[in-house]
């Protein structure tokens, strides 16, 4: 709701001034002042609405900033202890960036909503880095996209190798169940040997690492415990109960991916809001700023106004006198 | 043990891993007692829209959606 009034606020004031605000502003304002003999006092109205309509920006900002704090607090301690459920499996299976493979799947989580930096555009960046490193000869590689922001990026150029976008996740707050149908959703949909998880890892409320975790297909944990490596280590564990290594493999790597996406969209959730916060700040810092200059100049052209006609009602009085 | 097959029960009615463990968990959670059972069953909700692309062509959306719409 907030977003919407602050959009109706900025096209009202696009209709107002033109495109270099402050400058054109002044640049009327002196052109007013050096107007033709006989016009004597100088019109106040468009810097009065234009402070009006700054002052609400502010507002809006503030109040969004405000919602944006206590939002990321609900939120962080929810992604901080969500870390635990990736860990033990980066433990046992590693995490393997530059692994090549045939049938790549870039996951790139992003936000539905707006005016949150930056964060959108660093997991966008990042997914068509990926896309360009692991594309190639016989190699297919597809795009999973969660959230609005990225796939109105995404839809613009790379069109041809999205598979499945997802949007509307943040209706109700975030849950491993609707993570793990979502999970659920993406591996009956696509056929990968490699997903890539592309998110925004939250580090303070002003640093977002932008990062990739990646989740093999059992076939390709298979191949690659068998040449060596950390993956080879896998053997050494004794297997309980009827199944097989290969089926322990597949749940696990299922298991994984449902885990690892669960936090990768509570982080980047939490990456939001605090873009949002900060992103906010500034911006009512800057209407601020502004608010100060038009006051300013408001002022002044008060002061300039009144002086002029008093100098006119004395020199007038002395003309009489004299 | 339930799964002495070759190929474990839900897994050969088409089921993943992921749904399996979100049906035992639901167990789980229907066998809390009552104030806390409601707390828990609300929290869990799902709510995502879903679309699909062929030859970069977005398909119609669907809404996985266990809330009725408002």
């Amino acid at each position: 709701m907030a977003m919407a009034a602050l959009r109706r606020e900025g096209r009202r004031l696009t209709t107002v001034i033109s495109p270099q605000p402050i400058t054109a502003l002044r640049s009327s304002l002196l052109y007013e002042e050096q107007a033709p003999l006989g016009v004597r006092s100088i019109s106040t109205q468009v810097v009065r609405t234009r402070m009006k309509s700054v002052k609400n920006i502010q507002k809006i900002t503030k109040a969004m900033k405000m919602v944006a704090a206590s939002k990321l607090r609900a939120i962080q301690v929810r992604a901080e202890n969500s870390r635990g459920l990736w860990q033990p499996f980066t433990a046992l299976l590693g995490d393997n960036p530059s692994v090549d493979v045939k049938k790549n799947v870039i996951v790139t989580v992003s936000s539905d909503k707006g005016l949150c930096g930056g964060i959108n555009s660093t997991s966008v960046k990042i997914s068509r880095a990926l896309h360009k490193l692991s594309s190639g000869p016989e190699k297919e590689t597809k795009y999973v996209v969660l959230g609005e922001k990225a796939k109105a990026q995404l839809v613009r150029d790379s069109k041809k190798d999205i598979s499945i976008i997802f949007t509307e996740l943040q209706k109700n707050p975030l849950n491993y169940t609707q993570v793990s149908v979502l999970a659920d959703d993406i591996l009956k949909n696509v056929e990968y040997d490699a997903l890539r998880v592309v998110f925004n890892k939250f580090q303070s409320v002003v640093s977002f690492l932008p990062t990739t975790s990646t989740i093999l297909s059992p076939e390709v944990v298979e191949r690659e415990a068998e040449s060596g490596g950390k993956l080879g280590d896998l053997d050494s564990y004794e297997i309980e109960g009827g199944e097989t290594k290969a089926e322990i493999l597949q749940n696990l790597a299922e298991f994984q991916f449902s885990c690892v996406l669960f936090n990768a969209v509570l982080e980047n959730a939490c990456s939001e809001q605090g873009a949002r916060m900060s992103a906010m700040d500034s911006s009512s810092r800057n209407a601020g700023d502004m608010l100060d200059r038009l006051t300013l100049t408001y002022n002044r052209t008060r002061q300039a106004s009144i002086t002029t006609e008093l100098i006119e009602i004395i020199s007038g009085a002395s003309a009489l006198e004299g | 043990m339930a799964s002495n097959a070759a190929v474990p029960f839900w897994r050969a009615a088409g089921m993943t891993y992921i749904t399996y463990s979100n049906i035992c968990a639901n167990l789980v959670r229907n066998c809390l007692k009552e104030p806390y059972k409601t707390d828990v069953l609300k929290r869990e909700k799902v709510h995502f829209s879903v679309s699909k692309w062929v030859d970069g062509k977005p398909q119609k959306p669907t809404v996985r959606s266990d809330t009725p719409e408002a």
